[in-house]
């Protein structure tokens, strides 16, 4: 919002050569085979989704949510747990209503997002009465009690996880090719990429943006900060909770370290690494943590304090991100 | 009735273990305006130096020193080299960039001393147990722990209240610009202040390093705790870190030792004790949710 | 009277030994410009932010249009038709000026949780707020950004922000304050045809504005008001002229 219509078509270009090189990856790897190059270019996909959910809270909104795993892992533990079920044809529970597990995607998305967004729509009403550093610390808190919540409740794996043998289907694709889940995925990512440069176009985007950059002035006009961010948390929670519907899928596999604090940290640095309130930042953020972790995890087991100093490097010397360092404009508005 | 006694006592030990974490965070708050998540790894850093020290001096005491002068000096050095940089970023960048110090210590410290955890032995003079009244037996190191939670919090109310240097510090929260108008080194201030912090929370990675066991990535639940130990007493206040801490310290401890039993006892089925622990771990952030709701600047916050 | 659209009944508000605002009462009259006087430190910016909910009066009692408002917050009562401009200019630096008073076009009409329509595409928010624009004499800076802008220019994107929440009572804090000789006899044209589509009170330094427009005047001194009425009234009341004019007795 707000940049000229050139800066605007300059990043919408920018967001599709990210993308392209993305898919150009996966179909180079098919050809070839690499099926490893295939997981990774997935994982790519899903970690974007999730730092496009964080992105419209955090670089629209301007709520720095260190508690963002939470709703990752609530949609991860979602689909682990009907998934599950399905596969014991056991029901999850019969009160208030009888809910059978499921194996389908799509029945899954859609409860996984419902329970990120209901978490969000509890932690953000709470968390937003605060702001700054208290919001980050509560946020963070919250997480973590949902983290500890996870390791102390035994009937879905507690402190082991939970694995589920089969990745559940999608009508009309094999769920377990990979280059077809990839597919998924891609595409779920450029839905959200989607609606959320229509959000921050939208009559919500305007006001949510003004919000963050002067809220006595937003609430000179009529507008009332406290209800408009938190629907913006609670979309922004439910985009990581499909995010994390899928990691779960990914792996076959939900731990509560999808919840850990560390998964906070991460799915910010894809955000922030990308470069903030950008379109693709998350995209460009998670591409580059991937590939940094593979490449830095060959030269070094130490590989993490590597990517330490380089994001150092880049708060200290390049606050706008790579996408900033790209445009070589301003942060964003 | 003496398990009780003996799990508040365990309480207070562990809220003043959160109050040493928790008091340096609140002043750098306060004074620098900074969020700064690598302050766990000071508590780390603190505990690696004293098991270090005392493994090739033999003397715990020796190690103790160590390991406030470690984490003093490692906390004066990160201010001076990054942290400086970070007092007019947005917290963002703060956030951002001592989570990228967190990795480069936490890996640093897996090069340096490997991923084992180490254990810390103590002398003789601190171990054992003293006789309470009642006839409790309680671990003298314990009740140590509480001893030098007790002195520090006086320290810190005479520092703050009494001294120069605590003049400044609360000119500093209050007035930032004021105060290098009264011709104050403010870098040299804060310099101070976060090696002060450090050096506390790397006490307090040392004496709970004794209890349970040195290794790489303990200082980060602590930090958390922490947080929520400010956030329920408000920034930037001393007094609300400790009230905070002993709240969290006690409502965790006790949480955790009579929920089970409890709802073992109102519930029926086997998934009573499994629900009453699974709610003992959320019972501080209830409790913090509880203060967002009636205070959301904390008990002694001044913001409101 | 009838014709008060906005009235303070001995609204007091003190911080800690304080008293900064001390048993004021003063109303809004229909069509009029009130202009709100009196040295600094006299507590003019905080009776301003009691009116705009910014700050609750410790006692006493706002009433907007013949009902009270003291339990409303901000954005409530800009809603109602309370509109202001700030003493030092704020506006959304990142925004144009048609994004910005399209922002109060959007505060004032409700309808903020639409997601999917290109705000800028939307008529019934670009239509107003490009009409307030040029209302302001900013027609031809509609695509620039608000943090381009100059001094003058933004404080009468401020004022357009203001007419853009289809003002019932306008309250306009320092209006002229950085503006060269010229601008301010614009704006001071601009004000004073204003006052028929809602009234004004202005708080103001520069007296030769308030002279040229005020309907009555009211003057605050150490948070009482000493006196109230015409310019004329109050020219000659010796009290003001003492105190705050700077006369000697």
């Amino acid at each position: 919002m707000g940049k000229g219509v050139k800066g605007m078509a300059r990043e919408t270009l920018l967001t599709l050569a990210i993308l392209s090189a993305l898919l150009g990856t996966v179909i180079v790897a098919q050809i070839t085979g690499e099926g490893f190059v295939i997981t990774l270019a997935t994982k790519v996909a899903i970690f974007a989704l999730a730092g496009v959910g964080l992105n419209l809270a955090l670089g629209y909104g301007g709520l720095v949510s260190f508690g963002h795993a939470a709703f990752f892992g609530i949609g991860g533990y979602v689909t682990g747990i009907l998934a599950s079920h399905a596969g014991a044809g056991t029901a999850v529970t019969t009160l208030p209503f009888a809910l059978m597990g499921s194996n389908e995607m799509l029945g899954i998305w859609p409860m996984a997002m419902l329970a990120a967004g209901a978490a969000a729509l509890l932690i953000g009403a709470l968390s937003l009465r605060t702001s700054g550093v208290y919001f980050i610390m509560v946020t963070l808190a919250f997480a973590q009690m949902l983290f500890y919540f996870a390791i102390s409740w035994p009937r879905y794996g507690g402190e082991d996880g939970l694995s589920f043998y089969v990745r559940n289907s999608f009508p009309g694709l094999n769920t377990l090719v990979p280059v077809q889940y990839f597919a998924i995925c891609m595409a779920l990512l450029v839905l959200a990429l989607i609606l959320s440069a229509a959000l921050v176009r939208s009559r919500f985007g305007l006001a949510l943006q003004a919000a963050r950059q002067n809220e006595q002035r937003a609430a000179a006009v009529g507008i009332r900060p406290y209800a408009l961010r938190l629907v913006a948390f609670v979309i922004s929670g439910m985009i990581t909770g499909l995010a994390g519907s899928l990691y779960a899928d990914l792996n076959r596999f939900v731990s509560p370290a999808m919840m850990s604090w560390h998964m906070s940290g991460e799915i910010m640095v894809f955000v922030i690494l990308g470069g903030v309130g950008r379109l693709a930042g998350p995209v460009a953020g998670a591409a580059v943590f991937i590939l940094l972790e593979h490449l830095l995890g060959g030269v070094s087991e130490y590989w993490k304090a590597l990517l330490g100093l380089l994001l150092l490097a880049i708060v200290l010397f390049a606050p706008g991100g790579l996408i900033g360092l790209v445009l070589r404009r301003d942060r964003h508005v | 009735m003496v398990l009780f006694i003996e799990q508040a006592l365990n309480g207070l030990q562990y809220g003043m273990m959160l109050f040493l974490m928790a008091a340096g965070l609140t002043l750098v708050f306060g004074v620098m305006g900074l969020i700064n998540l690598a302050h766990g790894s000071l508590y780390m850093v603190g505990a690696f130096a004293c098991a270090w020290v005392a493994a090739a001096t033999g003397s715990f005491f020796l190690g103790l020193v160590a390991s406030l002068v470690a984490a003093a000096v490692a906390g004066a050095l990160v201010e001076v080299v990054v942290i400086r940089r970070l007092y007019h970023r947005d917290h963002l960048d703060q956030v951002l960039a001592t989570f990228a110090l967190i990795l480069v210590f936490s890996e640093g410290t897996r090069w340096l001393f490997g991923s084992f955890p180490l254990y810390l032995t103590l002398p003789p003079v601190l171990s054992g147990a003293v006789m309470l009244p009642g006839g409790l037996q309680y671990p003298l190191f314990r009740l140590a722990i509480i001893g030098i939670g007790a002195v520090v919090a006086l320290g810190l109310f005479f520092l703050i209240n009494r001294t120069r240097l605590g003049i400044r510090i609360r000119a500093g929260e209050a007035d930032r610009e004021m105060i290098a108008a009264l011709g104050v080194n403010i870098e040299r201030l804060y310099t101070i202040v976060f090696a002060l912090g450090a050096a506390l929370a790397g006490l307090a990675g040392a004496l709970v390093g004794t209890i349970q066991s040195v290794q790489v990535g303990m200082g980060e639940p602590v930090l958390i705790l922490a947080f929520v130990v400010i956030i329920i007493g408000g920034i930037g206040s001393i007094k609300g870190a400790l009230i905070g801490a002993l709240l969290v310290g006690m409502t965790d401890v006790l949480g955790k030792a009579l929920l089970p039993g409890l709802f073992a006892r109102v519930m029926v089925g086997s998934d009573a004790a499994t629900v009453g622990s699974a709610l003992a771990s959320m019972l501080i952030y209830i409790l913090m949710a509880l203060v967002l709701l009636v205070r959301p600047q904390g008990l002694y916050g001044q913001r409101g | 009277m009838s014709d008060a659209v906005l009235r303070l009944s001995h609204l007091r508000k003190s911080f800690g030994s304080l008293v900064a605002t001390d048993d004021v009462s003063l109303d809004l009259r229909r069509g009029e410009v009130h202009a709100l006087i009196g040295p600094n430190g006299a507590g003019k910016s905080t009776l301003i932010k009691q009116i705009t909910g910014e700050l609750r009066q410790d006692a006493g009692t706002i009433a907007f249009e013949g009902e009270r408002i003291d339990s409303l917050d901000t954005a409530a009562r800009a809603r109602r038709g309370l509109a202001r401009s700030f003493q030092v200019s704020s506006v959304i630096p990142a925004f144009t000026v048609l994004q910005n008073v399209m922002l109060a076009v959007l505060g004032a009409g409700g309808g903020v949780y639409r997601f999917l329509r290109p705000a800028l595409r939307a008529p019934g928010l670009t239509e107003p707020a490009r009409f307030h624009a040029e209302q302001v004499g900013l027609a031809d800076r509609l695509t620039t950004r608000a943090a381009a802008l100059s001094h003058g220019e933004r404080r009468r994107l401020e004022l357009a922000m203001a007419l853009a929440l289809r003002p019932r009572a306008l309250l306009l804090d320092e209006p002229m304050a950085g503006l060269g000789l010229e601008g301010a006899r614009h704006l001071t044209t601009l004000l004073s045809d204003l006052r028929h589509q809602a009234p004004i009170l202005l708080v103001e330094h520069d007296m030769d504005a308030v002279f040229a427009l005020a309907d009555r005047i009211s003057v605050l001194v150490y948070g009482r008001i000493i006196a109230t009425g015409t310019v004329a009234e109050i020219r000659a009341n010796a009290e003001v002229r003492r105190s705050y004019l700077g006369e000697g007795a």
